[in-house]
């Protein structure tokens, strides 16, 4: 902010200190967390790890990538970092050097996360129990190595921006929206990728062939609420059919966490997509 | 809908009796004997797992030690139904990597069979406990196979 005159900046300053300076509600950040489903990649795949110390393996056709220690280890964590430094990871991708972050930490859903929920976040990451655990070095491919190019990519396929609720929508839609598209990503796994792993957005969690499945109401629309609740749940459907690992964890660290509320609004925004044509086999 | 399964279920026995039945088999009906013998272990583990993991109460040990021992049993049915000339079958979910990563696969239906047979010894022990650990193994299982050898 610029301004000529002190008297102006003090009044300003007044004016702006309360928004500024609230803390952050722990106790909301940890819902939000949950929502936005951050332990899975953040924590070993192991009995016993610690949560957020890192060390998940994701494995991508660019390479393989290892979720970094969140916790607030000074060192091995991200103890150091300002509220203002989480922020700009989020919504911008960027490290509090300035580099830029690879896509696979999922960027480009949480830009739309808004600010309020961004400072609950962070003020729940304080009060993590830091770990020591060292964050891991990705294993990339020699063409992808270089993290400049990821500012090529982001200025191809990258919008940064928190979520504008849609005035024409009911708030449940919104919410649900936003449930989908910032904080649950889904569309990091549901929406097939281009060669270059930006996601189509012509084809918006229309499922990736052997990936995920298609959310648009073509698949969906056959299944009642009730079953898909119960699937987002407890990740079996009525008829006893297990889910496969990869969302059975989804649904015991995210959707199985969200109220009830908070269910229904996802499902509702589900099946208000655009139904759109099965990946091709 | 019933008959046919029960009537499949049963061959899928008879058929697993003895290895000349079986290359005989037509490849479709293999694909649809291997399709109902999931469909009954989604029946009888149902009920298993919302009573073990609390969402269906009160816990019923007779219901949980009989599905037990049914889902034992129907875990060692569907592999001969994955037979080699299965793999260009159409209209079904399960992928390549049954046939191009087979140690794999067989390493998971093997626990399968040991875990479901686990559970089956805690369920008729009247293990309550035992039963509430050992579902969280069997349902790893399930998802594990579930996740590269089976379309989404």
């Amino acid at each position: 902010m610029l301004t000529r005159s002190p008297a102006l900046a003090g009044l300003l300053f007044l004016l702006m200190a309360a928004p500024c300076f609230a803390q952050g509600d722990a106790k909301r950040g940890e819902y939000l967390a949950k929502a936005g489903g951050c332990l899975g990649c953040h924590t070993e795949e192991k009995e016993g790890a610690a949560p957020y110390a890192g060390g998940r393996a994701l494995k991508t056709p660019f390479g393989t990538f290892f979720g970094p220690n969140v916790t607030p280890h000074p060192q091995a964590g991200i103890g150091r970092w300002s509220e203002a430094d989480f922020v700009r990871a989020m919504r911008e991708g960027r490290r509090p050097d300035g580099a830029n972050y690879f896509p696979a930490f999922p960027y480009t859903s949480f830009t739309l996360i808004v600010d309020a929920d961004l400072r609950d976040l962070w003020a729940y990451l304080r009060t993590l129990k830091p770990s020591t655990r060292p964050s891991q070095e990705h294993e990339l491919g020699f063409l992808y190595r270089w993290r400049f190019l990821v500012g090529i990519w982001k200025w191809l396929f990258f919008k940064p921006g928190p979520y504008a609720p849609d005035p024409a929508k009911s708030a449940v839609l919104n919410r649900g929206a936003y449930l989908v598209q910032a904080l649950g990503h889904c569309g990091e796994c549901h929406t097939p990728r281009n060669f270059l792993g930006a996601t189509k957005k012509d084809r918006y969690l229309a499922g990736d062939k052997d990936i995920a499945p298609n959310l648009t109401p073509t698949r969906l629309g056959k299944k009642g609420d009730g079953e898909l609740k119960e699937f987002l749940r407890t990740a079996m459907t009525p008829e006893g059919d297990v889910a496969a690992e990869s969302m059975a964890e989804v649904v015991k660290n995210t959707t199985g966490q969200l109220t009830p509320q908070d269910l229904d609004a996802l499902v509702a925004y589900l099946r208000s997509l655009p139904p759109l044509p099965e990946p091709a086999k | 809908m019933k008959k046919t399964l029960v009537a499949a279920a049963v061959a899928v026995v008879v058929g697993g009796l003895g290895g000349a039945a079986l290359a005989q088999q037509k490849p479709d009906v293999l694909v649809k004997q291997r399709q109902a013998v999931m469909t009954l272990q989604g029946k009888y583990w149902g009920p298993i797992a919302g009573m073990a993991s609390g969402k269906v109460s009160p816990y019923n040990a007779d219901v949980v030690s009989r599905n037990a021992t049914y889902l034992e049993n129907l875990a060692q049915m569907p592999w001969d139904g994955f037979h080699d000339s299965t793999k260009d079958e159409k209209n079904n979910r399960a992928l390549p990597a049954i046939w191009s990563e087979r140690a794999k696969f067989d390493e998971l239906s093997q626990r399968l069979m040991s875990e479901t047979s686990k559970l089956g010894e805690v369920a008729r022990a009247r293990n309550e406990a035992g039963v509430k650990q050992q579902f969280a193994a069997v349902g790893k299982v399930c998802g594990a196979c579930h996740e590269g050898f089976r379309a989404k």
